[in-house]
């Protein structure tokens, strides 16, 4: 039990501090949790019929990026033309609801909720995302990281101009 | 004591609708380059637009890869109408109004799946897929003999369908598809006839405070942007530096309908290599001629399709990903994308997923190309919802490429600039939307 309450603490903690590196726009040192091997997907939410099938399409994916495809946004981003970033987006990323599914050896996989809230220049409305995220996390020599993401937002039509953001 | 006023605000909401219409002729001058930036936000141009345009053209609202088998339906929207389209038990595709004969409930509101019939969730009305309704909960005790379901069918769509787009209009009078469409198949070919292509997925959709006039605007004429806009993508290397985006041509083929086309690709052949035959069969030699030295192919279908043939390297490998997407508009000044990615049905698996990942990366919500445009449509929609605009009358200029010459020697049909730098398509785009929202 002690063990476990350990491995949350230690979980959550990370993707507390994840959070907060992409909120401050500390793109680099957020690349440096990311494994070699990271798959980092959005599927497309949908509004279906049956409730058993799941209401996502994976054929359609929003993000679907690797380490390489990372570094290239992040790299974009570092340039003084990423236009959709200047002034880069206020975020606020809210992260709950952390559920650990399963360990096996030194990797875990967890759920959790985002709430991301986006503000742009000078509007005045937010743009909110809220969605559900399945990752698993890597331990290697006393450190998580990220092997892959699964994010699925709760909307089937986005309310924000453009995902020059991470989820 | 009295202030003398110089300038007033024209009043576009008080003014009669032939006065409006007087008004628009006035000001939006497409052959001498200029439009008025009003014309981006205001509602009483919008109100026009709905009527005249979107009530009326040809739209997109689905691909027949989307409902293969019978049975299968997607729900659309057209002219801020709700459809089903379905592919009925008798093999037959149709467009069916979303509004339920007896009380007008929106009778699906799923966006994809397999249903024989539909059942109406207020009081139950059942139709079937191809819009007929069999069946009314205790018809003979509330109606008894009274009521003749014959007469009760779910309102068709009039649609037609070119290059496994399927198009439909609400409009009985509009002229054929095949008319509306005109010498732009030409160029659709290259896009969904060069092979058999198949939709991935289903669309992604999002929503900007932006008007899809700058969407088809930007679609139809403006390659000149890619410079600063995209400028990011240069700098990484991913496209060469400086004037890449201006070698081809720009290409009018009229109701509204143009392209640019990119080549020569000094990157060599971007198709899968194992289709070869097939595209060699399917097109013309001078279309195919023109596939093999396609570096990208950006067509705006009017009033609000863009069609994309992109290429770039990806994992080592020269990949082209094909895409379309609809600007449907939301209101005067916000739209919803909804965008679909295309691949060759018969293309390896690796590279179909190599064409999703590269189309994925640079093109849709998360592109690395396409996040800047919607900074660009955003902020210029916002400005022009100043009443000062319409106050000093602010117009934008339209005049590139005024003093060229179009080319006589190009093999496909249209007016046929050489290079892209140009805004010919725009003033031809706009002078169409004119005479179409003018149109008594
Ligand atoms: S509105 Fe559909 S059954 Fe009454
Ligand atoms: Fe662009």
């Amino acid at each position: 039990m002690q063990e476990k309450i350990i491995l949350q603490y230690e979980i959550e903690q990370w993707l507390y501090k994840e959070a907060e590196l992409l909120d401050e726009l500390n793109f680099d040192a957020w690349y440096e949790l990311l494994d070699e091997e990271i798959k980092y997907i959005m599927p497309l939410r949908i509004n279906q019929m049956e409730e058993s099938k799941p209401d996502y399409s994976e054929a359609t994916l929003l993000f679907d990026d690797d380490s390489t495809t990372l570094r290239l946004r992040i790299d974009r981003l570092k340039t003084d033309m990423a236009w959709a970033e200047l002034p880069p987006s206020r975020t606020r990323r809210n992260v709950s609801n952390v559920k650990i599914k399963e360990v096996s050896g030194n990797e875990v996989t967890v759920r959790s909720n985002l709430l991301l809230y986006r503000s742009r220049s000078t509007d005045t409305t937010a743009d909110l995302i809220s969605g559900e995220r399945e990752d698993v996390l890597r331990n290697e020599n006393g450190k998580w990281k990220l092997v892959s993401r699964w994010f699925l937002a709760d909307q089937t039509s986005l309310a924000t101009r453009n995902l020059a953001i991470f989820v | 004591m009295t202030t003398t006023r110089t300038k007033q605000v024209p009043r576009l909401d008080e003014m009669t609708r032939s006065e409006l219409i007087q008004y628009l002729k006035d000001t939006v001058k497409p052959e001498e380059g200029l439009i008025p930036s009003y014309i981006f936000s205001h509602p009483k141009v919008y109100e026009l637009e709905m009527e005249k345009i979107f009530l009326k053209d040809w739209l997109f609202i689905a691909h027949k890869s989307e409902i293969p088998n019978k049975g299968d339906f997607v729900t659309r929207e057209l002219g801020g109408q709700s459809v089903i389209v379905t592919h009925g038990a008798d093999g037959e595709i149709r467009v069916l109004l979303n509004v339920c004969t007896h009380r007008g409930m929106k009778l699906c509101r799923m966006d994809n799946g397999n249903q024989k019939n539909f059942t109406c969730p207020y009081h139950g009305f059942n139709f079937k897929n191809t819009g007929e309704l069999i069946g009314i909960p205790f018809q003979k005790v509330v109606y008894g003999d009274t009521m003749d379901k014959s007469t009760m069918g779910l309102k068709e769509i009039r649609h037609d369908v070119y290059a496994d787009l399927i198009f439909a209009t609400l409009d009985d009078d509009a002229v054929s598809l095949d008319e509306f469409l005109g010498d732009i198949k030409w160029y659709l070919d290259l896009a969904f006839n060069r092979a058999e292509m198949e939709v991935v997925g289903l669309p992604q959709k999002w929503n900007v405070d932006g008007t899809w006039k700058l969407g088809s605007d930007n679609t139809i004429s403006d390659s000149y942007h890619t410079l600063v806009s995209h400028g990011s993508i240069a700098k990484l290397g991913l496209v060469p530096t400086g004037d890449y985006s201006k070698y081809g041509y720009q290409i009018y083929t009229g109701n509204g309908h143009g392209l640019n086309l990119g080549m020569p690709n000094p990157d060599g052949f971007a198709f899968p290599e194992n289709l070869i035959n097939e595209y060699k069969e399917r097109l013309h030699e001078d279309q195919y001629d023109i596939l093999k030295q396609m570096k990208n192919m950006i067509v705006c279908v009017s009033p609000n399709i863009m069609i994309l043939i992109s290429s770039m390297e990806l994992k080592g490998q020269q990949v082209s990903h094909t895409s379309l997407r609809i600007w449907k508009p939301t209101g005067p000044d916000s739209m919803e994308i909804s965008a679909w990615v295309l691949v060759e049905k018969d293309a390896p698996e690796e590279w179909k997923r190599l064409s999703e990942q590269a189309n994925t990366l640079t093109f849709g919500s998360s592109g690395i190309f396409e996040q800047d445009d919607t900074e660009n449509f955003t902020d210029i929609t916002q400005n022009s919802k100043s009443p000062y605009h319409l106050q000093e009358n602010i117009v934008y200029n339209y005049t590139m490429g005024m003093h060229q010459e179009p080319v006589e020697n190009f093999v496909g049909p249209g007016i046929v600039y050489k290079d892209k730098f140009n805004e010919a398509n725009s003033r031809a785009f706009f002078r169409n939307w004119l005479d179409q929202i003018t149109a008594e």
